[in-house]
């Protein structure tokens, strides 16, 4: 009777040790279930699938429709300019800002001024910044002022509206550069203290110390913070909306302008759109996960 | 004696390149201060002509709803934050102290976030919230808010788990703590430097949604970014700088309280530089 009861207990003890892990994923994994939900439910309205509107058939007609219009190709390219080369800007300023941190021995306060506060500021404001500085009557514009000059719309230069959007890679570079270096500097403060010293006593100079044994060992985090960065610019709307031209929208400016068009079969048009960026994101997640895994089965191989 | 002067350099080398990123900060944000008290800044004059506190009084009047919206938005800033810290914590403490099934695919689905765009995200949400009751409520976006802050909670957190790992708690039981003594006595205050920096990073992205709060809440849930954007997209840019300072200066504010509360908490751990 009581070696029945004992087996039992344990029995149950067994299964709480066993089903604890399930439990503590609950939370987040509900969280990722209403995001992926969220995510399928756009990306079936881009095929035609709107059960509230009794659209039920699948089809390939917006996605064709979305591929022929004659502002796609623009479109796409002009934003994957865009994030290719704000996220390339942001990773090689953010390695080279966290190095300076480490370099320097950066006081904490320092670091917060020059890592946190661009981290919450939000995008939106950056923009504001960037045009009271660079805009047709900005500062910048006032500086090089002719003095003849009658009023801003004879300057020379503005940073809104201009197709080459140099304002709006400055945004992202003026936020996502410290987000990289912010990724990167705890990691690299660690290790140039450590295998980074050994190094610089067993007479490696500084850059080769750097290049040869601190970089290897930040890549993963920068490369990680790279790939955030990269998918982000690509897919979000605020900036690229604030400065951006009226001719070529980015991807999202251009689903969401279809997005709000009053008739409803206009936002299947906008979820095709919506697809099409997932899938480039989807792309570019695909090739770093694949990059990190050879990376660490060569590594493995090696060591 | 060449390598010393070789390291001399490079040190002088990056203390020119941090003093050129705080000036660009300082610069940045101090023409915004600078502007949300302009009144009158004809071009191409390089100071404003007049100054005035116009923006702020228009941002705080009655007509504009300054102040209902800031309580809003540190409201669901502090909601959204602590659900996302919450879910973090808990999905580390699964990934890093248990082997299980679906270990892989709960860690990706975790930071699906990071890769999808939170556009997608939005309109895809709408109507799905539409369903559920959920579109134009608080805890719509709320929950929108933490679905988005969650990867950078969860991120964070495992970082901070696997440093810590479970010893503490195994050695708390060993010594017959209960369960729930174990966690908030052990637990809980041993993971709180990492809980309290994913607070603040939660709070600063809720904070900075203006595309999801705009299609989750449908424009009835006005968070200060909602209150701010107009005026930003093309009004009047004296009020538009002042929107901004306030919301520097709350952000600012919020975080550091949390800075000042995880000095008191690891000022004598050896990992303090961890959550740095």
């Amino acid at each position: 009777m009581r070696a029945a009861s004992a087996e039992e207990g344990l029995r149950r003890r067994r299964r709480a040790v066993r089903l604890a892990p399930y439990a503590l994923a609950l939370p987040a994994a509900a969280l990722a279930v209403v995001f992926a939900y969220g995510v399928v439910v756009g990306v079936l309205q881009g095929f035609g699938i709107m059960p509230s509107l009794g659209m039920n058939a699948f089809t390939l007609d917006y996605y064709a429709q979305a591929l022929a219009r004659p502002d796609f190709t623009a479109s796409i390219g002009y934003s994957l300019y865009l994030s290719a080369v704000s996220s390339a800007i942001a990773l090689a300023g953010g390695v080279l800002l966290a190095w300076a941190l480490t370099t320097m021995r950066a006081r904490t306060a320092v670091r917060m001024a020059s890592l946190q506060v661009p981290i919450l500021t939000m995008h939106a404001l950056v923009a504001l910044a960037v045009a009271f500085l660079f805009s047709g009557s900005g500062l910048v514009s006032r500086l090089l002022a002719d003095p003849a000059a009658q009023s801003a719309a004879q300057s020379a230069f503005s940073v809104v509206g201009d197709p080459s959007g140099w304002g709006i890679v400055a945004v992202y570079a003026w936020k996502e550069i410290p987000y990289v270096a912010f990724c990167t500097v705890t990691i690299m403060m660690h290790v140039s203290g450590t295998l980074g010293e050994a190094a610089a006593m067993s007479g490696a100079s500084p850059a080769r110390s750097f290049f040869s044994v601190t970089l290897p060992l930040c890549a993963p985090a920068a490369v990680q913070a790279f790939v955030v960065v990269a998918a982000f610019s690509f897919g979000s709307y605020e900036v690229a909306y604030l400065l951006g031209p009226t001719y070529p929208k980015t991807l999202p400016v251009l689903a969401y302008m279809e997005f709000q068009d009053p008739d409803l079969v206009n936002r299947c048009y906008a979820m095709a759109l919506n697809g099409i960026t997932t899938g480039v994101c989807a792309l570019t997640a695909a090739v770093y996960f694949i990059a990190a895994r050879v990376q660490r089965r060569q590594e493995g191989s090696r060591g | 004696m060449a390598r010393r002067k070789g390291r001399g350099a490079s040190r002088a080398a990056a203390r020119v390149l941090v003093a050129v990123q705080l000036a660009i900060v300082v610069v940045t944000l101090g023409v915004m201060a600078v502007w949300s008290f302009a009144d009158a800044w004809p071009w191409p004059q390089l100071a404003p002509q007049a100054w005035s506190l116009r923006g702020y009084a228009i941002v705080f009047s009655g007509s504009s709803d300054g102040w209902p919206s800031l309580a809003l938005s540190v409201g669901i800033g502090a909601a959204s934050s602590l659900v996302a810290t919450v879910a973090g914590a808990m999905g580390a403490r699964a990934v890093c102290c248990h082997e299980w099934r679906g270990k892989g695919v709960f860690r990706f689905a975790t930071m699906l976030p990071f890769l999808i765009p939170g556009t997608v995200f939005a309109m895809g949400v709408q109507v799905a919230f539409i369903r559920m009751g959920l579109a134009r409520t608080v805890p719509g976006v709320v929950l929108a808010h933490a679905i988005v802050a969650l990867p950078y909670a969860s991120a964070l957190m495992i970082d901070v788990v696997r440093a810590q790992g479970t010893r503490l708690d195994d050695a708390a039981r060993l010594l017959g703590a209960g369960r729930v003594a174990t966690l908030f006595q052990v637990t809980i205050p041993s993971l709180a430097p990492g809980l309290l920096s994913a607070l603040s990073m939660g709070f600063i992205i809720s904070c900075s949604q203006y595309f999801l709060t705009l299609l989750v809440g449908g424009g009835k849930v006005r968070t200060f970014a909602l209150a701010m954007f107009p005026y930003v997209a093309g009004g009047d840019r004296t009020i538009a700088a002042a929107y901004g300072v306030i919301f520097m200066v709350v952000t600012l504010a919020v975080f550091c309280v949390f800075r000042l509360l995880l000095r008191r908490l690891s000022w004598n751990a050896d990992d303090a530089v961890l959550y740095e």
